[in-house]
């Protein structure tokens, strides 16, 4: 094929331009495929690690709160669910589920009196099934104590600090919380009263991900949470209309008139119905495969247990938002280096063809038809291009691999706290962004070897052959 | 010469703009051409002999005036057909050879063939060596043009030209770049050729050995033929 002899011998002769235009195809492909794959893996796990560290899959919540949840929302708590134990029962049998766990959250006062001063200090927390949310989120790291277990392994009831909360306690308030040390929780109630309840700090943890959330999150066990905000059980529909009349009241004469009447303040103890109060007001749940996600939303629209869902992304606040903007940036940045190498390789190719304007008015004076002239440089063009393409794509291959076995791409800490929790980026080996730039070259080295082709054929071979 | 015309030329005209200048290469040039003619175009320099071969060869187009070639009027073929008639009728000599740097001697005198989509290696190499031994470079077959004199070159060119056996060959100054020796070995062959093929030769030139040869000279001044001498067959 004397096409083919033509193409390869204009590679040989001209290896310092050849070498160029190799250099910026490999480049490309390059910036292609490692952009990508950085871009589909900070997309997966991105996602994978807020579902597994932070929200996951969805987060159920009062249908009664018009705000949804967020990790920030601490001083403004969500209202209660009304039936946690029955939406628990519930999750317990539905099968897209893999597991779950009730969260209140909340905030309060810790008080201890250590090395005879008595320190007041403010924290916020999540009150949890210990147990429970340790299987769900396997994000805790233990610096000293325990989560919520005697050495025994029993169940304990108490307090875990972050320690970064632990040191800005020692660092502004001169107090230094240790495992053991007794405590006494604070808290505001809706009526403005203050609880008390006696605790302990049984643990000091740092969170292996999200620490920009997580090292200001305290936790509390569920049991000493209800205690302190006298979550008593008492069904308000069992207490005496009088009672009820008072609560929905929205006057104090109206309340004061009430009391007046002798029949108010009369109850019957044997009356009164229990109801499980537990103060939670979110609750968490991982399913078992995430493309669930609607049979999910459709099973929990048949239930009347008052609760609404809010998907990993609503629930992480605006971490999803960050990460999505972060993604893009990249996803821009990496888009802007090809363009640069797209338009510098598609300007060399086209001056390269452009220059053999006079050969190609030779071969067409010499009645050469265009496909045969299209052809001669097309097949320069794939060879030079796919040899650069394919060398791309295995040094690409072997980077990611690298990169892989070493533990994944090393971000700045900011940036990978709110793309994937913290730590390194793993990287999602993939076929897509070696397809993608193969197409990519496909396309830039066709249009840009048919497009110069195109005019130099409608010139007349006389003018061709005389431009230089 | 009793030969039905080849080539007819009828008032064609030619100008173009050099910046803002109008040049009038061709001023209504009437030529007619019979097949087996051997006929050298002579004129001073930018008198348009150039210009008339590029518009018979139909790699320029004309301002006005009628080309017909083997009877078709080329004004109404398409780009497809004129890429046909360049590919099969007619063949040419450039005066600065416009060989393909990349291929060797061989394979470009085998280039025409390969575009006349000759399937036949053997038959391809056996022509192409005939013409290698015609014009005497039979020791340079694997050269490239850059390690070939301009002479070398030249007979490169003409055996390029008439490796196909065309109807007709158009040099523009084949010989210019020729020393008397080989330049008279070269003007034996196509003569030779015209002779035993009856391939027409139109030639522009200002070589007296050529005008020698030729069958009729055609005197062209300021774009216009001035003389069209018929001279007695030397075939």
């Amino acid at each position: 094929m004397i096409t083919l002899t033509i193409a390869l011998r204009y590679l040989l002769r001209r290896k310092v331009r050849m070498a160029a235009i190799g250099a910026l195809v490999f480049l490309g492909t390059v910036v292609i495929i490692l952009g990508e794959t950085f871009c589909l893996s900070a997309r997966h796990y991105s996602e994978a690690s807020i579902i597994n560290y932070f929200t996951g899959d969805f987060i159920l919540f009062s249908a009664k709160s018009k705000e949804k949840p967020s990790p920030f929302s601490f001083t403004t708590p969500l209202p209660v669910i009304d039936r946690p134990h029955a939406v628990e029962a519930w999750l317990d049998t539905n099968r897209l589920v893999l597991s779950y766990v009730s969260i209140a959250q909340n905030y309060g006062l810790l008080s201890i009196d250590k090395n005879g001063r008595k320190t007041e200090v403010p924290f916020i927390f999540y009150a949890v099934d210990p147990a429970r949310y340790m299987a769900v989120f396997p994000n805790i790291a233990l610096v000293k104590g325990s989560f919520f277990t005697d050495r025994s392994g029993n169940a304990t009831k108490g307090v875990v600090l972050s320690d970064f909360q632990r040191t800005i306690y020692a660092k502004n308030y001169n107090v230094d919380f240790s495992p053991g040390d007794r405590v006494t929780l604070l808290s505001l109630t809706d009526g403005g009263s203050v609880n008390a309840y006696p605790s302990q700090i049984v643990g000091i943890y740092e969170p292996k991900f999200y620490k920009n959330v997580f090292n200001y999150i305290n936790f509390l066990d569920i049991t000493s949470y209800s205690r302190l905000y006298n979550f008593t059980g008492v069904d308000t529909a069992s207490l005496p209309p009088g009672f009820n009349q008072a609560l929905a009241s929205g006057s104090d004469q109206e309340i004061f008139d009430l009391a007046g009447k002798k029949s108010f303040g009369e109850i019957d103890t044997k009356l009164l119905v229990s109801r499980e109060l537990t103060g939670y007001t979110m609750i968490a749940i991982k399913l078992k495969q995430g493309g669930a996600a609607a049979s999910f939303l459709a099973s929990l629209d048949k239930t009347d247990f008052g609760v609404k869902a809010a998907n990993w992304k609503d629930a992480s606040g605006f971490f999803a938002s960050v990460a999505v903007i972060i993604q893009s940036i990249i996803y821009g940045a990496t888009f802007l280096i090809f363009l640069i190498v797209v338009f510098i390789l598609m300007n060399t190719l086209i001056i390269g063809v452009l220059e053999r304007t006079a050969e190609i008015g030779t071969l067409r004076a010499m009645g050469g038809e265009k496909t045969f002239i299209t052809a001669m440089f097309l097949w320069e063009s794939a060879l030079l291009n796919g040899a650069a393409a394919l060398i791309g794509m295995i040094v690409s291959f072997a980077l990611i691999l690298t990169l892989k076995q070493t533990g994944g791409v090393r971000l700045p800490d900011i940036m990978a706290q709110y793309l994937v929790g913290g730590g390194a980026l793993e990287l999602l080996v993939s076929a897509r962004p070696f397809a993608e730039a193969v197409a990519v070259v496909l396309v830039v080295s066709f249009a840009a070897t048919i497009y110069p082709i195109s005019v130099a054929v409608k010139i007349s071979p006389l003018k061709a052959m005389s431009s230089k | 010469m009793t030969d039905s015309p080849i080539v007819q030329l009828t008032d064609v005209r030619k100008e173009y703009f050099l910046g803002e200048t109008k040049v009038e290469a061709l001023k209504g040039v009437s030529l007619s051409v019979n097949k087996k003619e051997f006929i050298a175009v002579a004129g001073p320099s930018g008198s348009g002999k150039s210009t008339m071969l590029n518009i018979i060869g139909c790699i320029d187009t004309p301002t006005s005036g009628t080309v017909v070639i083997n009877g078709l009027e080329v004004s109404k073929l398409s780009d497809k057909d004129l890429t046909r008639y360049r590919r099969i009728t007619v063949s040419f000599v450039f005066q600065s050879f416009n060989l393909i740097p990349v291929l060797n001697v061989f394979e470009n005198i085998e280039l025409p063939l390969l575009l006349q989509h000759v399937a036949d290696p053997k038959a391809r190499a056996a022509r192409v060596m005939a013409l290698i031994e015609e014009v005497g470079l039979a020791d340079r077959i694997k050269n490239k043009p850059n390690e070939l004199s301009g002479g070398q070159r030249q007979r490169v060119a003409i055996a390029r030209a008439l490796v196909t056996n065309p109807v007709m060959v158009l040099a523009d100054e084949p010989t210019a770049n020729l020393d008397s020796a080989t330049g008279g070995r070269v003007l034996d062959l196509m003569r030779k050729i015209n002779g035993r093929d009856g391939t027409t030769f139109i030639f522009s030139t200002h070589d007296q050995r050529i005008m020698d040869y030729a069958h009729r000279i055609v005197q062209i001044q300021d774009g216009q033929i001035i003389v069209g001498e018929q001279k007695a067959n030397k075939a």
